[in-house]
């Protein structure tokens, strides 16, 4: 079915939006979460309550691209989800390594005392993914947006870990740059 | 000081494209299904056919009560007459222009075997409480005296598709008049629900009711809601195989059986059972594209015309076979099929 179609049932309030959804797109989302809680049932989990947000959202909201959408809110619950499992002295996955390289993009003297307005940093990271090339921009989101695993990025480019591992590290720094020049940290 | 959670939330600020041609890339999402898309006439040369066909409805209604112009439309907009449809009824409904409207007035209904689908009229709402829709006014209906229902919507004409801002004009235009304050809205009530509601009477209770967000504006109602029959044909392909080069799949198809507005699929596959209990997605997703190339199977009909049930809403596993769901909204004459095929393969003549 079209995703038109989908987003129709949605806001004519029809359960078989969730089905058709969970058909379409469960398999994406499911990836997306586990790829955040390395677990297969807390990433199902993130799916069902995606399908829900989704439900409560979308008779206000209408996607332009619904898996990007759906993703996106699996995204955050899987990373609230990771979050809550930290405090526990749980979790695992790939996300705990990407947080740890992100790191290095937030420079150690930054200011405790600058409030940083979280839409401002959206659109200069949005600014910084448009403006790399596309090999770039796909290596990065595929890391810093799905947390996928450094090899499989590799196999999917088409290139070496090394080299993989190698642009992160530069895109890390010049995000790092971009960040500092605008004063968001 | 920014973190990395605040870091990580901001990368929800990249281009929608760019995470969902990534996600493609990675092999997290199967490529789109080939959908249904080209069977479409253009949206916009289908607008204005929609616009034309009820300006000249609008014409001829002149005199008629809210109730009789909306009954005559629908009639119109479902083609219910020119593909004689045995399972739509009408109410009886004030004849009057002047007659009240308030509360809620039964227009008609259809069954598609799953679902009844029910057009009423509701009176009043206000145009500055229509201002809300979509995103701040909703309406529910309910059986009188129980807390089950479901939602409602404003009937806009059944191959309009509109989005975003175009809603609340389209609903203005379509479903709602402002001289008497009366909107047309269509329920889906689930026809097993119904049964179980009437516990054996030949009616039930009907109210719809009237939200802005959570809170209640108004509710209508009751009036009693007498459900109309099932209309099917079911056409045994007796257990026919079609094979799919492109996919490199083969599939049984068992029926297909076909109400005006609706159709259902039967078909097999190898290992269905399991993928289904399983919710085996990537399985799942790869037969549904061998799935949704059955439901562009071609329905000739006596006049000469096609047409094709178009990509499933659900797809169940249910005795023994998957239930490919598929419905539309205007109706189709089911007595004057000549013949059903996909590809090259006949899965059904008349007379053969």
């Amino acid at each position: 079915m079209e995703d038109t179609r989908i987003i129709d049932l949605y806001w004519q309030r029809s359960d078989r939006a969730i089905a058709e959804t969970d058909r379409k797109y469960g398999r994406y989302c499911h990836r997306v979460a586990f790829n955040c809680c390395a677990n297969h049932e807390d990433a199902e989990e993130c799916v069902s309550d995606t399908w829900l947000q989704a439900w409560n959202r979308m008779p206000d909201a209408r996607p332009r691209v619904l898996p990007a959408y759906l993703a996106a809110i699996t995204r955050g619950l899987a990373i609230n989800r990771y979050r809550a499992q930290r405090r526990r002295k749980r979790g695992g996955g790939e996300l705990p390594l990407a947080l740890e390289e992100l790191s290095d993009c937030i420079p150690s003297d930054a200011d405790p005392a600058r409030a940083v307005e979280r839409k401002e940093l959206a659109r200069a990271v949005a600014a910084f993914v448009a403006a790399l090339s596309e090999e770039e921009r796909r290596v990065f989101v595929a890391r810093y947006w799905y947390f996928a695993p450094v090899e499989e990025i590799a196999r999917r480019m088409d290139f070496s870990a090394s080299k993989t591992k190698s642009m992160l590290h530069r895109m890390r720094g010049r995000l790092r740059d971009k960040l500092t020049e605008e004063g968001l940290c | 000081m920014l973190n990395t959670y605040e870091l990580l939330d901001a990368m929800t600020g990249i281009e929608a494209e760019t995470v969902w041609e990534t996600g493609e890339l990675l092999g997290y999402a199967q490529p789109r299904p080939r959908g249904t898309a080209a069977r479409r006439f253009g949206r916009t040369a289908l607008i204005a056919a929609v616009i034309a066909a009820l300006m000249g409805l609008t014409a001829l209604a002149v005199g008629m009560s809210i109730h009789q112009r909306r009954q005559q439309e629908l009639r119109r907009d479902l083609a219910i007459d020119r593909s004689a449809v045995g399972s739509y009824t009408e109410y009886p409904v004030p004849a009057e222009e002047t007659a009240p409207v308030e509360g809620v007035t039964l227009l008609s209904t259809i069954n598609d075997g799953d679902f009844q689908k029910i057009f009423m009229n509701v009176s009043p709402v206000t145009e500055e409480e229509l201002k809300l829709f979509p995103g701040g006014l909703s309406f529910t209906w309910g059986i009188d005296g129980s807390e089950r229902g479901g939602f409602a919507a404003p009937a806009l004409p059944s191959d309009l598709s509109v989005s975003g801002d175009e809603i609340y004009p389209a609903v203005r235009q379509y479903s709602y008049d402002p001289d008497t304050r009366t909107l047309t809205i269509v329920a889906h009530a689930d026809s097993a629900f119904l049964a179980e509601a009437m516990g054996g009477k030949d009616s039930v209770p009907l109210c719809i009711s009237m939200w802005e967000g959570d809170r209640l504006l108004r509710s209508f109602g009751p009036v009693d809601f007498t459900p109309t029959e099932a209309e099917k044909r079911v056409f045994d392909f007796g257990g026919l195989r079609y094979f799919d080069a492109e996919l490199d799949k083969e599939i049984e198809l068992v029926a297909l059986e076909l109400t005006p507005i609706s159709a259902v699929w039967r078909v097999r596959y190898e290992g269905d059972a399991e993928f289904h209990r399983e919710r085996n997605q990537e399985k799942l997703n790869e037969w549904g594209r061998m799935e949704d190339r059955v439901c562009e199977a071609v329905i000739r009909f006596a006049d000469g015309s096609e047409f094709c049930t178009g990509g499933a809403m659900t797809v169940p596993y249910e005795n023994g076979t998957v239930n490919l769901h598929c419905a539309w909204g205007r109706a189709i004459d089911i007595n004057a099929v000549t013949d059903i095929t996909l590809g090259d393969l006949t899965l059904w003549e008349a007379g053969a």
